[in-house]
């Protein structure tokens, strides 16, 4: 028998498509059956996240698969030993360009449409047409510095050989991308869903890839929590983490991310639209309003059963992410990479507990009587 | 939009300090913009609900933002020290929320960044004083801590010149020392210049002979 040291766990997210796996979890009563009293706390912003879980305002987050590791390095904020045993999602984002860029596109490469998903070559033209003329740089945004919409960002952008001093991407918060599309502030973003759906749903964007076509099968949203409190409390942890991945488990199945769909539209979740959500969820990726969606079977993808290992907070993922910190040159100076950071960080030691503990069923979690 | 004003004012002037408030409730924004007329403050209002904060911080070039800490507007300018080549602007977080001491606890610590709780226009005006002054001082101290490691630098680059010279030239340290405070004063130079161009030149000699 295993107690919990603590049976009230207050965890953020931030409302996307992919915090399903907490609202899942929650909403099904997931938490409840490992003996845990879960609070859902909305967050507007990934920067008062981290603050909070930080403080200890938040006992555990979903975070950015490169926040924690930006955490323990003290980037943007003072180093926290925060650790990650449990990656809740892949995959998720998309880069949507409005509908500007998008006839820009068509006019320079001289094409009346765009085979998706969009080859990053038709977009360099339009670069290097703006800078020959001395035209402003195409803005793109994404949501956070440390998040991995900004690497595929990057990517995507270098392998079309797009010199990235020849672009400005800047950081917005989501709730104002599709705003920003439509009133020409900005020429495209990458983001989560619901928003790159919203963008096709309101006819100003077409999305011309989703992150999966960038990069297959990384890391996207993982579960964050300072290692001081999984010291205090490790069998919440344990039970927190059996919990979520149950939930994950859960959404593998197609039909159940149409139920689950159904929940994170609630006001006190994502507050939008059916139709927004579900298609990713789905694997259906909208494209524009006047083309068909694209079948992406991993768009949002959860858990995989015959992979056991994607819930699995592998340090080989880890080091991939430090890659692409540094690439962006997101490291200063005077910090320097301790050699044994990833495996600080990443534990999928905490991990390999909690699949033995779901599989032996015969144990239960029990409150701390008294 | 309330009101803008662009002036270049810097934090260590006495002078009319620029903020850029970024507030959703409009009632409490109008009420600290009132509480600080004639200071010298002068308070220019974005909604957090507007688009547009990075155009603002260019227009504005604002020597304290104040941000609601539940501003989805965090990340933006979050990423103003990241992304972009701005510089880093002091920020003043405020919060109606109870947790904000333990928020503070682990956002403090030296970097340009304070939170304060609920920020009533009655105290407002302290607050800021307060800011300013801990901004100043964090920056009195970041620039003391820059001074005392480029002097540091410059001793060592001397102390290597030094002993290449002494190698080299088989001089002796004195003799060394002072052939380089002469150049220095012949060619009016630091005599930091002037270590450096000896440690590159004699480097480069040393390099050469290593090849033969």
């Amino acid at each position: 028998m295993i107690k919990l040291e603590q049976p009230d766990i207050t965890l953020g997210f931030i409302p996307l498509t992919d915090s399903a796996p907490l609202i899942v979890a929650k909403e099904l009563g997931f938490f409840e059956r490992w003996g845990l009293n879960v609070t859902l706390q909305k967050q507007n912003s990934w920067s008062t996240l981290r603050d909070k879980l930080h403080a200890g305002v938040l006992d555990a987050a979903q975070m950015l698969a490169p926040m924690p590791i930006a955490s323990a390095l003290g980037l943007g904020a003072p180093s926290a030993n925060v650790i990650t045993p449990l990656v809740l999602s892949l995959n998720g984002n998309a880069i949507t360009l409005s509908e500007g860029l998008l006839q820009e596109v068509l006019k320079e490469n001289e094409i009346t449409n765009v085979t998706l998903p969009m080859a990053g070559y038709l977009l360099q033209k339009v670069v290097e047409k703006r800078k020959h003329r001395g035209l402003a740089k195409l803005k793109f945004a994404t949501v956070f510095p440390y998040s991995c919409h900004y690497y595929q960002l990057r990517d995507w952008l270098k392998a079309a050989k797009v010199n990235l001093d020849d672009v400005d991407l800047l950081v917005i918060p989501p709730i104002n991308m599709v705003e920003c599309l439509e009133n020409g502030d900005i020429d495209g973003f990458c983001v989560g869903g619901p928003w790159n759906a919203k963008a096709v749903r309101a006819g100003i964007g077409m999305t011309a890839l989703t992150s999966f076509d960038i990069w297959q099968d990384s890391p996207e949203k993982v579960l964050g929590l300072l290692d001081s409190w999984h010291q205090k409390n490790p069998n919440s942890v344990l039970a927190l983490c059996a919990a979520l991945k149950q939930a994950c488990s859960w959404l593998e199945s197609v039909p159940n991310r149409f139920e689950a769909a159904r929940l994170l539209s609630q006001s006190e979740y994502l507050d939008a639209e059916l139709d927004v959500i579900a298609p990713s969820l789905l694997g259906s990726c909208l494209t524009h309003k006047s083309m068909p969606p694209r079948s992406i079977p991993s768009y949002n993808q959860f858990s995989v059963s015959n992979n056991g290992c994607i819930n699995q907070p592998e340090l080989v993922r880890g080091e991939w992410l430090i890659k692409h910190m540094v690439s962006a040159g997101q490291i200063p100076p005077n910090v320097t990479i301790p050699l044994d950071l990833i495996g600080k960080v990443f534990r999928p030691d905490i991990y390999q507990k909690m699949r033995l503990l779901i599989e032996d069923k015969g144990v239960q979690f029990y409150r701390r009587s008294g | 939009m309330i009101s803008t004003a662009k002036s270049q004012s810097h934090l260590a002037a006495q002078s009319q300090l620029n903020i850029l408030l970024i507030d959703e409730n409009v009632q409490r924004a109008e009420s600290i913009v009132t509480a600080l007329d004639n200071s010298r403050y002068k308070v220019s209002h974005l909604a957090c609900t507007q688009a547009g904060l990075l155009k603002q911080v260019d227009e504005i070039q604002p020597d304290i933002i104040v941000i609601d800490i539940e501003s989805p507007n965090r990340d933006m300018l979050e990423s103003l020290h990241t992304i972009s080549h701005y510089n880093p602007k002091p920020v003043v977080m405020f919060s109606s929320q109870q947790d904000t001491e333990t928020i503070n606890l682990s956002v403090q610590s030296g970097v340009s960044a304070y939170v304060v709780g609920d920020i009533d226009p009655e105290r407002v005006k302290p607050i800021l004083d307060a800011a300013v002054a801990r901004f100043k001082e964090f920056h009195k101290l970041k620039d003391e801590l820059n001074d005392t490691k480029q002097q540091l630098e410059s001793r060592k680059t001397i102390d290597l010149a030094k002993r290449l010279l002494m190698r080299s030239n088989k001089m002796s340290e004195e003799q060394a020392f002072h052939s380089m405070r002469k150049t220095a004063m012949d060619t009016g130079q630091k005599l930091e210049n002037v270590a450096k161009t000896i440690v590159s030149m004699l480097r480069s000699f040393e390099k050469g002979n290593d090849h033969d």
